[in-house]
């Protein structure tokens, strides 16, 4: 696999977008898989009991395609600084999500990029947010 | 109608903790995590891939950091953690009238990845509790927690601040009035 260098960025450049299809094995098995047992993340009656229509996505699998999806791009060499997200309509099953990228600052002695990313699904933005990542120079 | 509202500065700063992790950072809940997000950089599962990228072995996605912390399936924080609620003006919120509460941001950042074998817990502090605001889903206030991550040197591993919106659904307040 091979790594994006900092000297190939250019600010306004544009991230591949990626389609995720938010599915019930999604939603449950990453929730699983970070640990996170809240019922309306894996039971359909308990997350309608509470107002919503399905069970819906966790932030930490919302926290993990993000980093995916930049690292999907950069490559094996990336190294994720931070990943600041803002949380919009929820994941729920059925739906697609879309993820969306841009880069917004180049850091030559740094070697960092700041990428502002989207994540859009039937109802609006699910996640927006600024990914810093540090590139190989 | 808003019931007495408590001194929400006592609920301000602090250092609750530790929260401590169940399991050293280890390659089988990696590789689930990364089946389950679909994620294939191989520095998380492919031990020769992440030695060329100068680590020692596979690391941990670093959006990972919160999960070796989570309670799971038992709902009880892992041994060695502290029992008090890193949250506790959130129940007094509660019952003060504004039952819902939802995510609004999320923020991490990384000092370095986590390598099998680490040992992480953390402390949390509440940065602010906002005045009481309205908003397109009801009136309440934004409860800003930070938790900062520790190995097992005692030294930052990350940071994760974290934005909740505690409010009274507008429909309440309608029914109310």
């Amino acid at each position: 696999m091979n790594s994006v260098l900092v000297s190939q960025i250019n600010i306004g450049d544009t991230l591949p977008e990626l389609s995720i299809d938010i599915t019930p094995k999604l939603i449950v098995g990453a929730a699983i898989a970070s640990r996170d047992y809240q019922n309306v993340h894996h039971d359909k009656d308990a997350a309608q009991a509470l107002g919503s229509p399905d069970v819906f996505m966790n932030i930490l699998t919302t926290n993990g395609l993000v980093g995916r999806y930049v690292t999907d791009w950069a490559g094996p060499g990336a190294r994720l600084n931070k990943v600041a997200i803002r949380l919009g309509a929820p994941n729920y099953p059925g739906d697609t999500m879309v993820l969306s990228g841009q880069v917004k600052t180049v850091d030559a002695d740094s070697a960092r990029v700041e990428l502002e990313v989207k994540g859009e699904n039937k109802y609006g933005y699910h996640v927006t947010g600024k990914v810093v990542v540090a590139l190989p120079t | 109608m808003s019931d007495e509202l408590p001194d929400l500065t006592y609920y301000v700063g602090g250092n609750a903790g530790p929260y401590r992790d169940w399991d050293a950072v280890n390659a089988p809940m990696i590789r689930h995590w990364c089946e389950a997000m679909g994620d294939k950089n191989p520095i998380y599962t492919d031990a020769q891939a992440a030695l060329e990228e100068g680590f020692p072995g596979v690391v941990a996605p670093p959006t990972m950091m919160q999960a070796w912390c989570m309670t799971g399936y038992s709902g009880q924080a892992a041994p060695g953690s502290t029992d008090a609620d890193p949250m506790a003006v959130l129940p007094v919120l509660e019952a003060a009238g504004y039952p819902g509460v939802v995510a609004v941001n999320c923020e991490q950042e990384y000092e370095r990845y986590l390598e099998e074998g680490d040992r992480i817990h953390f402390y949390s502090t509440i940065e602010s509790i906002s005045e009481e605001k309205a908003t397109t889903l009801g009136t309440g206030f934004f409860v800003t927690q930070l938790c900062t991550f520790y190995d097992q040197r005692d030294e930052v591993v990350g940071t994760m601040r974290f934005r909740v919106f505690k409010y009274r659904p507008k429909a309440s307040e309608e029914g109310q009035a």
